[in-house]
C-alpha cells in the first residue's frame, strides 16, 4: 500500500494518454451550428417518434441543420436531462412538464428571442400565464390535458347508483356501494403512488375550498384498474377516454368533478417546450419552434396523442370533435398547476413520494400534511 | 463417492424439483408471452392462455427494432468480453508470477472498481464520452463494460495461473521462449477453463448492463436489448406479451453459450479456487 | 516492447507493460468517473442539475441530517445481510446436489443458469407481475395449495415488501454463487472423503469438519462478491417497490437515485455524496469481513 503514489501516477498517466488519444476528431459536431439537439418526452410509441422524426426531417430540408432527436420515456427523462445539464450539455429544445426551475437558473431563451409574434399570439392566454416566469414567457405550451371524473356505468348501475355523485358525500356513498359488490371491485381508485399523487390531491383540495399547487404525469396503476373494469370511479385525464374508446371494453361516462363548494373545479395541465440558451442557436431554434407551431402541424400531433389544444387556432379546429366537448368545456373552469413557481418542482416530488403515506393503514394524515407544508414553505423560501 | 440406485433416484428427484422451481417464474413469463393482450389482466388470473398466440414470438423476431437491439447487444457483449480477457490475462499472469511493489495495491484497486455502483458513475461517464465524442458509439459501451467486469476476470485468472506449476514455464523459458510466448503457448492452453469462466461472467454482465447504455445510447439504432425492449411498455401502449417474448428470446444466446462451455466453467472455477 | 534494458529500472516498466491495459481501463472508465463523482459531491447543484460552485463537505453534513437515512441504512443492512446469508446457505446445498451424479444433471445445470442469464430488470418486472395483488399468479397458487386463506398484497403491504424483494434477490444471486461453490467442491480431492469414511465419520460430520473448511476459498470469493453485488443491486428494489410512497423500503442505492431525480430534494450533489458514502460502506463491510475471516493467503 505504501507504493500507491506510483500506482496512481501510472493510472493517471495512462488515463491522460488515453484521453488525449481519443480526443482527436471530437468537437467538429458541436463547434459550428450544424445540428440542434431536441429532447422530447415519449407520449406514445406509435405517434411520438414518428411525428417528431418527420418534423425534424422537414426542418433539416428547410435549413440544412441536422436534428439530433432524442425521444426519452417519462421514467428516465428527469435523470437524462439532469445529467445533460450537470455535464453542461443541455439540449437546444426540451419538452417536459416543468420549466420554471430552468428559467430561474437562467438557462432558457424567453419567447422574445425564439418565437415569432404570430406564434406567440396564437397561444391561449391561460397557457401563456402558465408558462411565465417573472413576467416573461419561457415555458411554451406543447399540449394540454384536463382531469375529468370517469365512472364505470355498469358498475354504478349494478350498485344501484342512479346518477354520478355531485358532492363528496355522495362520492363516498357511491364508492361504498360499488365496493359492496365484492369480487375485488374498488369504489374509487386513488392514484396515490408516486406517479399521480399530486394531481389527485389538488382536485380534492380545490373542490373542498382549499388551494394548493399541482402538475402532471400519468399513471398506469389506478387508470389501468379502471380500464380493467375493476374500479367504479376514478379521476381520469383526457387521453384516458381515447384509450377506453380504443379498447371498447368498458361502458364509461364522464361527469363533472364532485364538489363541496358549488362550482366544480378541475385540473388542467400543460406540458412545455423550452429553448436552452446556447451560443448562436436562437435562430435555428426559432425556425424549429415555428415549424412545430404551424396550426395544422401542432393540431395533427395533439389529436394523434389524444390531448387538448393550447392555441386559439387549435381550439377552433378541435371544437368540431364532440368527444372532446366535456374537456374543452372544462378548460375555462380549470385551474392550472402552479408550474410557474420554481418551488413547485420540488413540492410536486415531495407530494408524489409522501402523500400516499397518509392513507396507508396506520398512516398519520396530519403528520404527513404538516411535513409537506413545512417542506413546501422551505422550498419556496430558498 | 459411490452411490446406490435409491439415493440416485432421490437426487434425480431433487434435481427435477430444483429445475422446476428455478424455471417456474420463466414459465409464467412464457405463458404470459403467448396470451393475447386482453388476457393479461383478467381476474382471477389464469396461468395458461385461453387463446394460445405463439405468433408473438414470430412478431418479435420480425420486428426490425428488436433485431437491431439484438445485434447491438451481441456486438457489445462479445467485444467487451474480448477486451476484458485481453486486459485481464497479462495482469493476472504478472500478479500471479511476480512479487512487486504495488501488487497488493493493484489487486485491491481492481476489487474496489467493483464497489462503485454504475448508477453513481453514469454522470461522469456521460461527461467523459461526450468530451471524447463517443456518445452513441459501440466503443463507449465496450470500454465501460470491459472496465466494470475486469475485476472478476483478473481475480479468477490470477488464482488460476498461480496454481500452474512454475516448472512447466521454466522448462519452456530454458528453450528460449520469451515471456509472451510462454504465456501464449504454455500457460493459456492449460488455463482454457479459467478463460472460459471469465468469459461467461463478462458476457452475461455486459449482456444485462442497463443504466450506462440507457444514458450513453440515445440513438434508436444503437440501443442494446435491455434498453430497447422497455419501449414495448410505455405510458400508453403496453405490449407486455411482446416484452416477455423478447426477454425470453434474449436469454437464449446466453444459455446456448453456457451449454457450449458448461464443462469448462466448472473445471475452471475449480482450479481457480483451490490452491 | 518492454524488454529489460537496465536491470534496476526494469520491473517498473515491465509491470506497466503487463498491467497497462487493465490500468488504462480502470483509470479511464472507473477512476475518472469516480473522480467526477467525488467532485460532484463537493459541489452545489440547483434542482435542474446546474452546478453552482464548490461547497466543501456541506453535502455530506446535509446527508447525515436526512431524516430517512437511518431507516434506509437499516433496510440496506437487512437487505444485504439476509440476501447474502440465505444465498450462501442455499447455494451450499445446491452445489452439493449439482456436484453429485444423477441422471439429468446437465439439464438441471442449464436450468440453473437461466436466472443469471436473464436480465435482472426483466426478472424483477416478471416478479412484480407474479406478486401482483389483482392479476398475479402467486396468490391463487398459494391459495390452491392451502398455504394462504386469503390473498396478500405482497408489494403493497409494509409487512411483506422487504420479504418479497429479498426472495427475488436470493433467486437471482443463486446461480453465480452456486457455480462458484460447486467449483470449490469439485476441487476437493475424493481421497479426503474416502479417509473420513474409513474413520467412520457420519455424513454431517464429514461435511462440517472436512468439506466446509476446504471450501473456504470459494466461500470467500462468493461472499465478498455477493456483498458488493447485492449492495449495489438497483433493479429489484426499484421495480418491486415502485408503487410504494416514501422511503420506507428503499436501500441506499435506490435512495441515492431518488435523492438525485425523484424526491423533493432533487439534488445531484447530495446524491453524489451518498454515492461516495456507499462505496466507503461497502469497502468497510468487505474489509471487515475479510478481517474477521483472516483472509491472508489469497492476497499474498
Amino acid at each position: 500500500m505504501r507504493r500507491r503514489p506510483t500506482l496512481l501516477w501510472w493510472v493517471s498517466a495512462v488515463a491522460a494518454l488515453l484521453a488525449a488519444a481519443c480526443d482527436q476528431g471530437s468537437g467538429a459536431k458541436s463547434r459550428a451550428l450544424t445540428s440542434i439537439k431536441v429532447v422530447i418526452a415519449d407520449y406514445s410509441k406509435d405517434h411520438t417518434r414518428p411525428f417528431w422524426q418527420s418534423l425534424s426531417e422537414a426542418y433539416t430540408k428547410q435549413t440544412g441543420i441536422k436534428v439530433d432527436l432524442q425521444v426519452v420515456d417519462w421514467n428516465s427523462i428527469d435523470q437524462q436531462v439532469t445529467t445533460m445539464i450537470q455535464n453542461n450539455q443541455p439540449p437546444d429544445v426540451l419538452n417536459l412538464n416543468a420549466f420554471s426551475s430552468y428559467a430561474k437558473d437562467g438557462l432558457l431563451h424567453s419567447a422574445d428571442e425564439v418565437l415569432s409574434p404570430r406564434t406567440r399570439e396564437d397561444f391561449l392566454p391561460a397557457f401563456v400565464r402558465g408558462g411565465e416566469y417573472q413576467g416573461k414567457l419561457y415555458g411554451f405550451p406543447i399540449l394540454s390535458s384536463a382531469r375529468a371524473f370517469f365512472y364505470n356505468r355498469d358498475l354504478l348501475a349494478r350498485a344501484g347508483v342512479a346518477a354520478p355523485p355531485r358532492t363528496w358525500d355522495e362520492l363516498v356513498t357511491a364508492a361504498r356501494r360499488v365496493r359492496a359488490l365484492g369480487a375485488d371491485t374498488i369504489g374509487y381508485a386513488l392514484p396515490l403512488g408516486p406517479e399521480e399523487a399530486q394531481a389527485e390531491w389538488a382536485i380534492w383540495m380545490w373542490n373542498n375550498g382549499g388551494d394548493w399547487k399541482s402538475g402532471d404525469q400519468w399513471a398506469d396503476g389506478a387508470f389501468q384498474l379502471f380500464k380493467d373494469g375493476k374500479v367504479g370511479m376514478v379521476m381520469g385525464f383526457s387521453p384516458l377516454a381515447k384509450q377506453l374508446d380504443a379498447e371498447g371494453k368498458i361502458q364509461y361516462a364522464v361527469a363533472e368533478m364532485p364538489t363541496n363548494i358549488g362550482t366544480a373545479v378541475t385540473l388542467a395541465v400543460e406540458d412545455y417546450l423550452m429553448a436552452f440558451k446556447k451560443p448562436g442557436n436562437a435562430d435555428a431554434v426559432k425556425t424549429f419552434l415555428d415549424l412545430y407551431y404551424q396550426p395544422e402541424t401542432i393540431t395533427r400531433w395533439i389529436r394523434a396523442e389524444g390531448f387538448l389544444p393550447v392555441t386559439r387556432s387549435g381550439l377552433e379546429q378541435m371544437r368540431a370533435d364532440p368527444g372532446l366537448k366535456p374537456y374543452l368545456d372544462a378548460l375555462p373552469s380549470a385551474k392550472l398547476a402552479p408550474t410557474i413557481d420554481p418551488a413547485w418542482d420540488k413540492v410536486k416530488l415531495d407530494v408524489q413520494q409522501t402523500i400516499g403515506l397518509a392513507v396507508q393503514p396506520g398512516g398519520n394524515p396530519k403528520q404527513v400534511l404538516d411535513r409537506l407544508q413545512h417542506n413546501a414553505a422551505a422550498a419556496g423560501g430558498r | 463417492m459411490r452411490q446406490g440406485a435409491a439415493p440416485r433416484a432421490a437426487l434425480a428427484l431433487a434435481g427435477l424439483l430444483l429445475g422446476a422451481l428455478v424455471l417456474s417464474p420463466y414459465l409464467v413469463m412464457l405463458l404470459a408471452a403467448v396470451k393475447p393482450a386482453g388476457e393479461l389482466r383478467i381476474s382471477p388470473p389464469r396461468l395458461t392462455p385461453i387463446d394460445w398466440q405463439w405468433g408473438h414470438f414470430a412478431d418479435v423476431m420480425r420486428d426490425p427494432d428488436f433485431l437491431t437491439w439484438l445485434r447491438v447487444s451481441l456486438v457489445v457483449a462479445a467485444a467487451s468480453t474480448a477486451l476484458v480477457l485481453l486486459a485481464a490475462v497479462p495482469a493476472a499472469y504478472y500478479t500471479a508470477r511476480h512479487r512487486f511493489r504495488g501488487r497488493t495495491a493493484f489487486l485491491f484497486l481492481v476489487l474496489v472498481t467493483q464497489m462503485f455502483s454504475p448508477t453513481a458513475l453514469v454522470v461522469g461517464l456521460h461527461r467523459e464520452f461526450f468530451e471524447l465524442d463517443l456518445i452513441n458509439t459501440y466503443l463507449a459501451l465496450v470500454l465501460t463494460n470491459a472496465a466494470f467486469n475486469l475485476a472478476f476476470a483478473v481475480w479468477i485468472l490470477r488464482a488460476f495461473f498461480a496454481s500452474i506449476p512454475r516448472e512447466i514455464e521454466e522448462a519452456a523459458a530454458v528453450d528460449g521462449c520469451g515471456r509472451l510466448r510462454v504465456l501464449w503457448q504454455i500457460v493459456l492452453p492449460v488455463s482454457r477453463p479459467g478463460l472460459v469462466t471469465a468469459l461467461i461472467f463478462s458476457f452475461i454482465a455486459a449482456w444485462n448492463e442497463y443504466i450506462v447504455a440507457l444514458t450513453l445510447m440515445t440513438d434508436p439504432d444503437k440501443k442494446p436489448l435491455t434498453v430497447g425492449i422497455t419501449s414495448y411498455v410505455t405510458a400508453y401502449v403496453q405490449h407486455w406479451n411482446s416484452l416477455f417474448a423478447a426477454s425470453l428470446i434474449a436469454i437464449v444466446p446466453v444459455v446456448a453459450l453456457f451449454a457450449l462451455i458448461e464443462r469448462h466453467l466448472v473445471a475452471g472455477l475449480t482450479a481457480g479456487s483451490v490452491k | 516492447m518492454g524488454g529489460p534494458r537496465r536491470a534496476r529500472r526494469a520491473t517498473g516498466w515491465q509491470a506497466l507493460f503487463w498491467l497497462g491495459p487493465s490500468l488504462a481501463l480502470i483509470g479511464g472508465f472507473v477512476l475518472y468517473p469516480a473522480a467526477q463523482l467525488v467532485r460532484a459531491s463537493l459541489s452545489q447543484f440547483s434542482v435542474t442539475g446546474l452546478a453552482q460552485g464548490f461547497v466543501g463537505l456541506r453535502n455530506y453534513t446535509r446527508l447525515f441530517r436526512q431524516e430517512p437515512l437511518a431507516m434506509v441504512v437499516a433496510n440496506t443492512v437487512v437487505w444485504v445481510a439476509v440476501v447474502v446469508a440465505v444465498t450462501i446457505f442455499l447455494s451450499l446445498a445446491l452445489a452439493q446436489l449439482l456436484g453429485a451424479r444423477f441422471p439429468g444433471r446437465t439439464l438441471v445445470r442449464w436450468a440453473l443458469i437461466v436466472p443469471w442469464a436473464a436480465s435482472v430488470i426483466m426478472t424483477s418486472k416478471l416478479f412484480a407481475w407474479i406478486y401482483d395483488y389483482y392479476f398475479g399468479v402467486l396468490n391463487p397458487a398459494l391459495q390452491a395449495l392451502g398455504i394462504l386463506s386469503h390473498p396478500v398484497d405482497w408489494l403493497g403491504d409494509d409487512a411483506t415488501v422487504m420479504g418479497a424483494m429479498i426472495a427475488v434477490g436470493v433467486f437471482v444471486s443463486l446461480p453465480f454463487t452456486t457455480y462458484v461453490l460447486l467449483a470449490g467442491l469439485q476441487g476437493i480431492s475424493p481421497d479426503v472423503f474416502e479417509a473420513a469414511r474409513v474413520d467412520g465419520a457420519s455424513a454431517w460430520r464429514t461435511y462440517r469438519s472436512v468439506t466446509l473448511p476446504l471450501l473456504r476459498p470459494a466461500l470467500l470469493v462468493a461472499t465478498v462478491l455477493n456483498i458488493i453485488y447485492v449492495f449495489n443491486s438497483f433493479p429489484i428494489v426499484w421495480t418491486l417497490n415502485d408503487r410504494n410512497p416514501g422511503f420506507g423500503h428503499d436501500t441506499m442505492i435506490t435512495y441515492m437515485y431518488k435523492i438525485a431525480f425523484k424526491s423533493s430534494l432533487r439534488d445531484v450533489g447530495l446524491a453524489a455524496a451518498l454515492g461516495v458514502v456507499n462505496v466507503l460502506l461497502i469497502l468497510l463491510a468487505v474489509v471487515g469481513y475479510l478481517k474477521t475471516v483472516r483472509w491472508r493467503e489469497e492476497a499474498a
